[in-house]
């Protein structure tokens, strides 16, 4: 039965002829999956859109912008009318993949549907909607731009993504091959062969399923061939091949990002591959050829017949013309014959024969040829000419140069040397002569991998054949089939100005689609050229850009592995039920239900708190005390063994960058603590110092912040508490006074550190244990003090009660531009040292004045809790500081606030005016002291 | 075939109507910038035809009559960080100067369609500062309050809130990153940042200033301190005054004049995605998480992060670019793994030590600057424009423009937007 014969059967794989010697399909697998709701069949090899021609479909996606019909083009990975959803994945391309049992396909750009034919009212609107009309109208009035943006929205491509798709399985993988080949085809398994004979580890990396290239849907000698080169690739133990893989970029250093799509159960892995040396065999692209009615499904590249016809047996249509400027044109019309579909006429346009436009309502039904004749046909297919897919090479530096014989782009003279390249992309040949270019290809770049000398190596030539330039007929049809732009609206819009390759990309947005110009790139050039009387190689290319293929952000961005900080006494603040807070890295107890009783039982007993998430840096040798004078704005030449002494540091621009305390351990030996949330840039902070401008001081910095456990313990009853924990420290006031520092045992646990401050206002001492006694130390201390009342606090009551002493936050009652004076802190400061970071910045500030100062306001009302950020304005409603900290104070009964003002408000006494964010106003006056518990310090120095 | 030769000539309008007849006759559009032979002699000179270059001739024409200009570009209009943004526009900064100045740069986009009579394109979506942590919490609060007294729209709302203006968002509090809030700033949005370009470019040849792309300043002539023009790839211009607009370049062109800037270019990577249907309307930004994204009306999504950690002139894309920002995307979105980045690209930034822009007078008389913009230029287009148009024109340096001086560098007064400028966009 001839194949038309049972195209009127109405069979529902009516399409599907007989067996192919190459096809991919197995016949005794068949598969079920729905198309747009209806189940269809298919065979385990078939992709979704092989399976759908199968069954007699043509039409799969409408066009972006008229929503013209598409079928068929190209039969691969980019084939521009095949993107399809598949589930809750949008943009699938379903000419690349395989149909699996029970998969839901939808079509996805099918405004209105499908199957309604609106062209002829497309057709009508399409000379008024020109590219980049849109910048032309929607101008006024303004306020309806709004509304019409939703209109052009409704036209957007794509598919649908949904908020409740589960993040799916990714992976990454790191490599460290000799040779990366880029590119299966014959030449790419040559170049791998080769250098796996050389003693190159090699990675084949595979954009289809199977290894091959052309020479799958090639012929029987082709065919014959590339078993042979499968056979000796599985005979080699060098060769890893990736199928269903592509090489998606090459990145500096021969860094190669591969996306590997093959892998059960992991939807997509990323493999980066540091490669030795690249060698890239992407094969060539055909192109399509540019005439009236080229998107008519029914219109299709020769290698898209051949692909549907040899490696999934279905025949692309009935009846063919087949426009032919290459010897794959001929070979296509042979192939249609052979497989029984009707070959009406074969149009040579190597002997100017041409075709003219192609007609059809909703599909391909007539031809008109050069002459004027009409042929009725249900597929043209076109042979024009090539691609050279160069976007390795690109990224490696080289710029492509046109060919006027060969009539494309090939490679320039740029490569690196760990960059080679052969096949298709490089020049045109018989098999063994690619199969030859490719092997010698493959040796030299296991010789250059492998360091060898590599000389004996000779790299036959391989150069483009002459070809027919033909890019557009004498009618203007599509350039970008994704954008929906047609060779009109190239000659439009450069004819106004848009006239240069990169200017005409932008305003019209042709190659801009999914396939990124593989398709489309060379006929907007040629057709720019022709538009502005240059030649293809005076008007340039545009920049090939990664990725190769789209790459998933699952895949992109891995496994989740984000680190979190736990201190280790998070079991115990999770069995208490503590509420988190995220700080920085770190996880970490805000309260344990009530941060103001936590305030309590440290005024009046005694409390603990986990601050493990200070920062802690122990530093060693005999000039730390000047990195130390050099960092803080006060003075450490002298610091007794023994001592601790509170530091700020500003940046170089004077910016309050830091504070907290060092002490001085033992001889030689220092222990920073930084703010929890300046640990790490403090540590590069110093490590940029030391590296960059004292190269020569004798400091060693360790980061020490997470090999100590820290507990603060604070209040009336700490000494007493400690007393009962710690046997080798006198603890007496005498002779462990406030800002001291002892190491020590405590709990029975060695070589932790203490020292005596007190950022509660409270006799306190903070706690640094070694980490993996933390939990055990934070137990047993609060087992000692059980019957001192002793308690936890977390960070919210270590904040109020910070307050209520007026000790300032970094960040929080600083900012990006509060330099060092006017903190409450310009004591500190000593401009007489001989320098320090920040030193001139901040004489500036002195001798500029005007700068804002750290206050303690106190609102009128004493209820009145003005949220911080709250800003404090003058009458003109200008600004003139703002609150960085407020609390209600349990300790006074009352609110209080830290503010950043200016300074003719920074006076004892002052009332000001606070605007609250719901848009009332405060009084509030200027405190004489920042601190308004226990100003004198009687406590902590108790 | 209508081939445009007017100079100073009213442009042809475009509109509806206008499509319309075009549409019925297929009569070609007018030129939308002239291609003219280059003179030896101009009032003034603008290097760089991006969107400070081009606004700065276009406001000098149109606010001040002065048309004789030419704009010079070594590329093609719009080719550097003007066509490589990713296009978003808002006016929520920190401090009020930044917020006054942002805000007169916001309203001039909002009627810049008409006024260019040409659709730039300004999708008002909302803009969306995220905050995972209490003090980012604390910082928003403070920059809706500025913002408030200012005029500028802008609050702090809650996850809730995020949730309902981007479904898509997860706000449950068991991320790594937690969404505490975020700062809303409804006339945020994006915008076409080619059509900006364009728009400016055929506004201003209409009035008659010349755009020549493909002109590369190779050298910029000085006598006894004074400019006195440029050299380029097609010869040599007389100009008393010379405008530099050239972004990533800027300190080597300033080289030229013998004027130190200090500013140290980073590369800037941004990518998009395929298309799929809109479901993103606001623009989101997270500062913690170093991304912001938005989807436009195409449907694609279009990222962008912070700048590359070294200085260079580089614009090529990095693998570890697009690893992160997809991992802290799917951390804000983790149901979009499927979706699939299309293209990455890099453009360069001028940075300077206190993150804001150098605008005005250079120790050399009549040579002027218009750089620094690092990461956030693109917004500040228009307001620059109109003030660099004004202090070429009227010799005097506009009130709004004075604390951005390059002599702040010597005298110590660095101006500060770090807080809000340097992270979020």
């Amino acid at each position: 039965m001839s194949t038309a014969k049972r195209l009127l059967s109405g069979r529902p794989t009516k399409m599907r002829i007989t067996s192919r010697p190459g096809e991919v399909i197995d016949r005794s697998k068949p598969v079920r999956f729905t198309w747009n709701g209806r189940e269809k069949s298919a065979f385990e090899g078939d992709t979704i859109i092989s399976a759908l021609a199968a069954s007699g479909e043509r039409v799969f996606s409408r066009s972006f912008k008229y929503h013209r019909p598409r079928g068929i083009l190209t039969a691969t990975f980019h084939d521009p009318g095949c993107s399809v959803q598949v589930g809750d994945e949008p943009n699938v391309r379903g000419s690349h993949r395989l149909v699996t049992a029970g998969m839901k396909v939808t079509a996805q750009n099918v405004w209105p549907s499908l199957k309604l034919d609106v062209a002829s009212a497309n057709r009508a609107a399409g000379r008024f909607i020109g590219a980049g009309f849109y910048y032309k109208t929607f101008i006024k009035p303004e306020r309806l731009w709004p509304t019409y943006e939703k209109v052009l929205q409704r036209f957007a491509p794509g598919g649908r993504v949904s908020a409740d798709s589960p993040h799916g399985s990714y992976d990454k993988r790191y490599a460290h091959p000799d040779v990366v080949v880029a590119g299966g085809g014959p030449a790419g398994m040559a170049a791998a062969l080769g250098a796996a004979e050389a003693g190159a580890r090699v990675m084949l990396v595979e954009e289809e399923h199977s290894l091959g290239g052309h020479l799958r849907y090639g012929s029987e000698t082709e065919l014959a061939a590339l078993a042979e080169l499968r056979r000796e690739v599985e005979a080699s133990g060098a060769i890893e091949v990736l199928v269903n893989s592509a090489v998606t970029g090459r990145y500096d250093g021969n860094w190669i990002a591969i996306l590997q799509r093959n892998l059960p159960h992991v939807t997509e892995r990323l493999v980066k591959a540091r490669a030795k040396v690249v060698v890239a065999a992407p094969g060539l692209i055909e192109r399509p050829y540019v005439f009236e009615g080229n998107d008519l499904p029914g219109v299709m590249l020769s290698t898209a017949a051949r692909r549907l016809l040899n490696l999934w047996a279905v025949a692309p249509g009935t009846r063919a013309v087949v426009l032919s400027a290459n010897e794959e044109g001929d070979a296509t019309a042979a192939d249609l014959s052979d497989a029984g579909v009707h070959v009406a006429q074969v149009v040579d346009a190597r002997r100017g024969e041409q075709v003219v436009r192609a007609r059809g309502a909703g599909s391909l039904s007539e031809v008109e040829l050069g002459d004027g004749s009409k042929v009725s046909c249900d597929l043209l297919v076109t042979a024009v000419g090539w691609t050279a897919p160069t976007l390795l090479l690109n990224v490696a530096g080289d710029r492509p140069v046109y060919d006027e014989r060969a009539a494309r782009f090939v490679p320039g003279d740029g490569l690196p040397a760990n960059v080679l390249a052969t096949g298709g992309i490089v020049g045109d040949g018989p098999t063994a002569a690619l199969v030859e270019h490719g092997r010698a290809t493959g040796r030299a770049a296991a010789e250059r991998a492998l360091a060898r000398d590599g000389t004996s190596v000779t790299i036959p030539s391989l150069s483009p054949a002459p070809h027919p330039a033909l890019y557009r007929s004498r009618t203007h049809g599509i350039v970008d089939f994704s954008e929906d732009i047609s060779s009109k609206d190239l000659v439009s819009a450069a004819r106004e100005g848009y006239d240069s390759v990169e200017l005409l990309k932008r305003y019209t947005t042709a190659t801009m689609g999914p396939a990124q110009g593989k398709l489309e790139t060379i006929n907007t050039v040629a057709v720019l050229a022709e538009a502005t009387g240059r030649s293809i190689a005076e008007t340039g290319t545009t920049v090939w850009r990664p990725p190769h293929v789209p790459v998933s952000l699952g895949a992109l961005a891995g496994r989740v592995l984000e680190p979190v900080r736990y201190s280790p006494m998070q079991p115990w603040h999770e069995a208490h039920r503590a509420t988190p807070i995220v700080a920085g890295q770190w996880i970490r107890p805000e309260h344990y239900g009530d941060p103001a009783r936590e305030v309590r039982t440290v005024r009046e007993h005694v409390g603990l708190i986990d601050v493990t998430p200070l920062g802690k840096l122990d530093l060693r040798g005999p000039d730390v005390p000047k990195l130390l004078n050099f960092l803080y704005v006060n003075k450490w030449l002298k610091l007794d063994i023994g001592s601790v002494r509170y530091g700020l540091m500003c940046g170089e621009d004077g910016v309050v960058l830091d504070d907290g305390v060092t002490g001085h351990l033992g001889e030689d030996h220092y222990l920073m603590s930084t703010t929890s949330s300046g640990a790490d840039a403090v540590a590069h902070w110093i490590e940029n110092w030391l590296q960059t401008t004292f190269p020569d001081w004798q400091v060693y910095m360790t980061p020490m912040t997470t090999a100590y456990a820290s507990i603060n313990v604070a209040g009336p009853k700490s000494r007493e508490l400690m007393s009962r924990v710690v046997s080798d420290v006198d603890l007496s006031p005498e002779a462990f006074a406030y800002m001291q520092v002892r190491r020590g045992t405590i709990c029975s646990v060695p070589g932790c550190v203490m020292w005596r401050i007190g950022f509660t206002g409270e006799l306190s001492y903070e706690l640094h244990v070694p980490a993996g006694y933390g939990l055990y130390v934070w137990e047993s201390l609060l087992a000692a003090g059980e019957d001192l009342s002793a308690g936890v606090f977390g960070l919210e009551a270590q904040r109020i009660m910070r307050l209520e002493k007026g000790h300032l936050i970094v960040s929080q009652d600083t900012d990006g531009l509060t330099q060092g004076y006017g903190v409450g802190l310009d004591g500190l400061i000593k401009l007489d040292k001989e320098d320090f970071a920040g030193k001139q910045e901040l004489e500036w500030q002195l001798e500029r004045q005007g700068y804002n100062h750290l206050v303690a306001l106190l609102p009128d009302d004493a209820s009145v809790v003005p949220p911080e950020a709250s800003q404090i304005v003058t009458g003109d409603r200008s600004i003139v500081g703002r609150v960085t900290s407020s609390r209600l104070s349990p300790s006074l009964g009352r609110s209080i606030c830290l503010a950043l003002v200016a300074p003719q408000l920074a006076e004892t006494g002052k009332s000001v005016t606070v605007h609250l964010p719901d848009g009332t106003d405060v009084r509030a006056k200027v405190s004489e002291e920042l601190a308004q518990f226990d100003p004198g310090g009687e406590r902590l120095r108790a | 075939m209508r081939r445009a030769t007017r100079a100073g000539g009213a442009p042809q309008r475009y509109s509806a109507a206008s499509l319309f007849r075009h549409g019925l006759t297929h009569e070609d559009w007018e030129r939308v910038w002239r291609t003219v032979e280059m003179r030896r002699s101009y009032d003034a000179v603008v290097i760089g035809a991006g969107v400070h270059g081009l606004a700065t001739a276009y406001y000098l024409a149109s606010n001040h009559g002065m048309g004789n200009v030419a704009v010079v570009d070594k590329g093609y209009v719009g080719g550097g960080g003007s066509g490589r943004n990713t296009a978003i526009i808002r006016s929520n900064y920190l401090t009020p100067e930044g917020v006054r100045f942002y805000d007169r740069s916001t309203r001039l986009y909002e009627n810049l369609s008409a006024t260019l009579n040409f659709n730039v394109m300004f999708a008002r979506r909302g803009h969306l500062t995220l905050a995972h942590t209490d003090a980012s919490v604390r910082t928003m609060r403070w920059r809706a309050e500025v913002n408030k007294l200012e005029g500028v729209e802008s609050e702090v709302i809650g996850p809730d809130e995020v949730k309902e203006l981007v479904p898509f968002m997860d706000t449950s509090t068991k991320t790594r990153y937690p969404i505490l809030g975020a700062l809303y700033h409804p006339p945020g949005g994006i915008i076409r940042h080619d059509a900006v370009n364009w728009g400016y470019a055929r506004a201003a040849d209409s009035l008659g200033v010349e755009i020549h792309q493909g002109t590369e300043v190779t050298g910029i002539s000085t006598d006894r301190g004074r400019v006195t023009g440029v050299t380029t790839s097609r010869g040599a211009i007389s100009a008393p005054v010379v405008v530099n607009c050239t972004a990533g370049w800027a300190s080597l062109v300033a080289t030229m004049a013998g004027v130190r800037l200090p500013i140290i270019t980073h590369p800037l990577q941004a990518a998009v995605t395929e298309p799929v249907k809109m479901f993103l309307h606001a623009v989101v930004v997270s500062g913690s998480l170093h991304v912001y994204v938005s989807q436009t009306d195409r449907g694609e999504l279009v990222f962008g992060a912070s700048t590359d950690p070294y200085a260079s002139y580089s614009m090529r894309g990095s693998l570890e670019f697009t690893e992160e920002l997809a991992t802290h995307v799917l951390e804000l979105m983790p149901s979009i793994s499927k979706m699939r980045v299309l293209r990455q690209w890099a453009g360069l930034c001028d940075i300077t030590p206190d993150f804001s822009p150098i605008m005005g007078v250079t120790p050399v008389d009549g040579f002027l600057v218009d750089v620094g913009w690092g990461t956030y230029g693109f917004k500040a287009g228009p307001a620059a424009g109109e003030a660099m148009a004004e202090l070429v024109a009227t010799g005097k340096t506009p009130e709004s423009i004075a604390a951005f001086d390059l002599a702040r560098f010597e005298e110590a007064r660095l101006v500060g937007e770090r807080g809000a400028a340097a992270v979020g966009h």
